[in-house]
């Protein structure tokens, strides 16, 4: 009965989708942030190959942000 | 005839309700980004605008929700829905002319249930979808929104702590603009649609749609435009108050409170949660303030959000159900909602007057 009137499933999947999309996209944007300071500085200190190390995470970490927020509004648009 | 002339007036009424939600609800959306200079003011209202119109496109699960889950559409008339309206307005205007933060979302809900609690009784509210799908997504949500915000700021200044401060505070405005557009997008997705859900409602009631009818095209484009309006022009004001109203946040913080504020609803507005946004946004920011230092969070403010919580259901529930009773001793005709509407427009006119002449600070009771 009140497992009935909670919603239980849809409210986990929300707190679930939530926290995934929330802390996951956070953290991966800071992943490129963090790649682009250490391709900076890296590249200053004549660490070719680091940098470019460092650029790569950072420019996967913003295409899997854009992934996940084109994801987002597609799964919104098919219900 | 007369049912027609009603349903006119709960259009309008439902439209102009949507309006102020997005006018006061625009500091909510793009305060955090015009705190942390990550976009202009002009910009980011233009933009949330904009992005208010799209996201009311995007999904009708909340108006489904609003239209057949909270009451008994079978029992509802359009004075019902009506009388539930101006229940709504009157506590957004309450709360608004004494400064209390409120939710317009709560107060739409209350409204509605009270008016057809008092027009058929208890029988008309459909309490597995009221608890289920309003009272526990809103005590969850908000406090969903500060966990998420708060772990992701942990996070971030964890990945980024040794970067130079330069090069981290660009990237974080840049991606304010994505977090901001996200938080745009999801305000109108869920509030737009708490509209379409009582416009719908209403014209079940009049019999214009079927029981199980969707939101015609028509209740959807135009909810949109009310919101995206509503957004655009409630954002001038708030120009001028961002500066001295608003906790500076660094744009890490505001693109945690952002993201979270996003995920929350988008996420809540996909199982057809209708939200207070307002709370949502505010658990987000209160989060990614906490998640630095926890004395930076304005708990007094908590405080207030909680009680206006507290009392906006009931008290709008109260005004529904009376506005209900007055409008039925004119009969069933258009009489009474004809001279609501009027005695309430002389109301909303003089409270705007009185408030302009006082000069008082504009205060963000939202959605």
């Amino acid at each position: 009965m009140i497992a009935t009137i909670v919603h239980t499933n849809e409210l986990l999947q929300t707190i679930a989708a939530s926290v995934i999309a929330g802390i996951g996209v956070t953290f991966l944007f800071s992943l490129g942030i963090w790649g682009a300071g250490q391709f900076t500085e890296l590249s200053r200190g004549e660490r070719p190959l680091a940098a470019t190390a460092a650029a790569l995470v950072g420019a996967v970490a913003l295409l899997c942000v854009a992934g996940a927020v084109v994801t987002g509004i597609v799964v919104m648009t098919h219900k | 005839m007369s049912s027609d002339v009603i349903l006119v007036i709960v259009v309008a009424t439902a439209l102009a309700f949507d309006f102020t939600n997005g006018f006061h609800d625009t500091a909510n959306v793009v305060a955090t980004s015009i705190s942390t200079g990550a976009a202009r003011p002009q910009v980011a209202i233009g933009f949330a605008s904009l992005l208010n119109f799209v996201g009311a496109f995007i999904s009708i699960s909340v108006a489904a929700t609003v239209a057949k889950d909270v009451v008994d559409a079978e029992v509802i008339t359009p004075t019902i829905v009506f009388a539930g309206l101006i229940g709504a307005i009157a506590w957004n205007l309450i709360t608004w002319y004494f400064g209390l933060p409120s939710s317009s979302s709560h107060a739409l809900i209350g409204g509605v249930v009270g008016s057809a609690v008092a027009a058929v009784g208890f029988d008309a509210v459909i309490a597995e979808g009221l608890v289920g799908k309003v009272l526990i997504p809103a005590v969850v949500a908000p406090v969903l929104a500060f966990l998420v915000a708060g772990a992701a700021i942990g996070l971030s200044y964890r990945v980024v702590g040794r970067q130079r401060p330069g090069i981290v505070s660009r990237g974080y405005r840049y991606g304010q603009i994505v977090s901001g557009g996200l938080l745009a997008l999801a305000h109108g997705t869920n509030d737009a649609q708490k509209t379409m859900g009582i416009i719908t409602l209403a014209l079940i009631a009049n019999g214009t749609l079927g029981a199980e009818a969707d939101p015609p095209f028509w209740v959807i484009a135009s909810s949109a435009t009310a919101i995206a309006l509503g957004t655009y022009s409630g954002g001038w004001r708030i120009i001028k108050t961002t500066g001295t109203r608003i906790i500076k946040m660094d744009p890490a913080q505001g693109f945690s409170a952002q993201g979270a504020g996003a995920a929350v609803i988008l996420a809540s507005t996909h199982f057809g949660f209708p939200l207070s946004t307002t709370h949502v946004i505010n658990g987000g920011v209160m989060g990614a303030g906490a998640g630095k230092r926890l004395s930076a969070v304005r708990w007094g403010v908590a405080g207030n959000i909680f009680v206006a919580w507290l009392l906006t259901l009931p008290a709008a529930a109260a005004i529904g159900g009376l506005t209900y009773g007055f409008t039925r001793i004119f009969g069933s005709g258009a009489l009474g909602p004809v001279l609501v509407t009027l005695m309430a427009l002389s109301l909303v006119a003089a409270a705007f007057a009185r408030r302009a002449q006082r000069g008082a600070p504009v205060t963000a009771a939202g959605g």
